[in-house]
């Protein structure tokens, strides 16, 4: 496998992408000159469904199903909505794009809207992204004056608005239907589903929400082909994929690997191995979300589609010998406590319950009784929650109890 | 002060889309909420005062109580966590005598919050909106004391 393909971060290092010149003289906006010179959004939306290109905000649903959906619809108007509201522990891919190539993501929303016929476009921004935001707002203006969004982009028939919504602090915004009722005005919680947002997202209408990650693979894929992507990568999860190495690794940061990399790779390769002096433990792919990767599982593979572990967000902490445990549940269960969103009572007390657990984990007081109350607070939340949230906060207070053996 | 809430609504189109960010925003300028303020945004935007608190209860960044004078946060996310994060919050809690997440003592607050995505340099801890990173048991103290 070839490591050293890069789709995203090939020019981050090369020049400063934030100036539009820039960007274009590496070939940015050439994607959309060619969409606006064909005027074919189904050859388009056929390249990306070809390309395999599975949604990079965690859940891996194949964004050329969902672009189709949202085409095809009957309704007129529709909408799409950028994803950037990053905000599970340890991630920091997407704020990464911005500040090293906005205008790729830029290129990628505009492309991503003509294709579904939408005339407005939203990207939803992590309130804590104040200095992202600066930067969008500036390449849109340089987008703007370039003609590349607005009316009678590049001098076609096609129209486009763009606006920034900028969260307001809360993790649960991230889950789309959440995003949706935030930028309605209403609390951020999920709504049921069916209907998907596909068929009735926001204000009611088809819309369509990609994460800023993989609406970044869409210039590429237009330029070089759908066939061309499914190259890269592994069978079933082609392309690349950002991870975001931290903890006790020796070179913590987000790189860009092929998907199908093997977890060892990435942590010892690419990161550099442990720091100087530590001894590995387990690693936690996908953020506070994520499963417990034991020594023995270092060799699986980094893809979407895996039974044992999600991916997730892309985030991989690398946690040594010498931390404390305790320390570590209660990061997880504060942060599930603290972002429930409070709509349902499995997650609202679980997450509640899990943490008071924690605790009295951390100040050596843990009682039988708690030891029987975990075993049913995290069956729970994996099998009665409204919403994944609850599976998130069950899955590594789970693997701390059978991997790690915590209440032994 | 009463002056600008009218401003700042007028900034904003009276439409459900801009209740949140209009929300923000007066909790930025003036710290928090008030009841009278609030009952401004529900007039404004035409909705009932329960569902301008709704929102508003709801997001972080929208303060519906008035904040203390000094507001600590400290990262406990996993990275943070990793690199001691709970020992100065413990050491924070020693110094004010308060508990993290308490709102008893009307000049202090120390709150527990998740990743700022600045996880290589942590501990991170933010006070008053001003972030330090790198923070430790023993420099907590020194950081402290310039606010005081
Ligand atoms: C609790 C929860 C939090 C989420 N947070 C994010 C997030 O921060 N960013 C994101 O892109 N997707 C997040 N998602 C996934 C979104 O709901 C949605 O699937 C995704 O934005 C779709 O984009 P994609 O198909 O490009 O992956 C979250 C989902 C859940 C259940
Ligand atoms: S599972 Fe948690 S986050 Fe999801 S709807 Fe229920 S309370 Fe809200
Ligand atoms: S874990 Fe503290 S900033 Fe990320």
């Amino acid at each position: 496998m070839n490591k050293n393909i890069k789709i995203i971060t090939k020019y981050w290092d090369v020049a400063d992408l934030k100036k539009i010149k820039n960007y274009e003289s590496f070939g940015g906006y050439k994607a959309l000159h060619k969409f606006i010179k064909d005027k074919n959004s189904d050859k388009f939306a056929d390249e990306i469904k070809n390309s395999s290109l599975l949604g990079r905000g965690g859940a891996g649903f194949p964004t050329g199903d969902k672009l189709e959906a949202v085409a095809g619809s009957g309704e007129k108007e529709r909408y799409f909505i950028c994803n950037l509201d990053e905000s599970e522990p340890g991630t920091y891919k997407d704020r990464a794009i911005v500040d090293n190539d906005p205008h790729k993501l830029i290129e990628g929303i505009i492309i991503l809207s003509l294709i579904i016929g939408a005339r407005k476009a939203f990207i939803y921004i992590n309130g804590n992204y104040g200095k992202q935001e600066e930067i969008l707002e500036n390449a849109l203006e340089e987008a703007y004056k370039k003609k590349y969004w607005g009316e009678k982009i590049l001098k076609s028939d096609y129209n486009l608005e763009i606006g920034i919504f900028s969260g307001a602090g809360a993790y649960i915004c991230g889950e789309e239907t959440a995003l949706i009722n935030s930028i309605e005005g209403s609390r951020g919680e999920p709504k049921m589903r069916p209907p998907y947002p596909t068929e009735k997202g926001l204000f009611g209408k088809p819309t369509l929400v990609n994460n800023a990650e993989t609406i970044s693979n869409i210039s590429w894929i237009v330029i070089y082909g759908g066939e061309e992507y499914a190259k890269i990568g592994s069978k079933n999860s082609p392309g690349t994929k950002l991870f975001v190495l931290g903890g006790a690794v020796k070179k913590p940061g987000v790189y860009e690997l092929p998907l199908g990399v093997t977890i060892r790779e990435l942590i010892f390769e690419i990161g550099g191995g442990l720091a100087k002096g530590k001894e590995f433990w387990f690693a936690q792919i996908g953020g506070s979300s994520g499963r417990l990767i034991m020594e023995k599982e270092l060799d699986a593979k980094l893809e979407f589609g895996n039974k044992d572990f999600s991916i997730g967000s892309g985030a991989i902490l690398v946690v040594d010998k010498t931390t404390n445990i305790y320390d570590l549940l209660l990061s997880w269960t504060g942060f599930f406590r603290r972002e429930s969103c409070g709509k349902c009572v499995p997650c609202r007390e679980g997450t509640f319950r899990l943490w008071e657990i924690a605790k009295r984990l951390q100040d050596g007081e843990i009682s039988e009784a708690d030891k029987k109350a975990v075993k049913d607070i995290l069956w729970t939340l994996e099998n009665t929650t409204f919403c994944p949230f609850g599976k998130f906060a069950a899955a590594a207070f789970r693997d701390a109890v059978e991997k790690l053996k915590i209440l032994k | 002060m009463s002056k600008t809430i009218e401003k700042i609504l007028l900034e904003f189109d009276p439409e459900n889309i801009s209740l949140l960010p209009a929300l923000k925003k007066i909790s930025a300028a003036f710290g928090h909420i008030s009841e009278k303020d609030m009952q401004k945004v529900a007039d404004y935007f035409e909705v009932p005062l329960s569902k301008a608190y709704e929102t508003a209860s709801f997001y972080d960044q929208v303060q519906i109580k008035k904040q203390p004078n000094l507001v600590i946060k400290v990262c406990s996310g996993a990275n943070c966590a990793m690199n001691n994060s709970f020992a100065v919050i413990r050491e924070i809690e020693n110094y004010f005598k308060i508990k993290a997440g308490d709102e008893f003592n009307a000049k202090v607050k120390l709150e527990i919050i998740s990743c700022l995505g600045q996880c290589g340099e942590g501990p991170i801890m933010v006070i008053n909106n001003k972030v330090y990173n790198n923070v430790t048991q023993s420099s907590v103290h020194g950081i402290l004391e310039k606010w005081l």
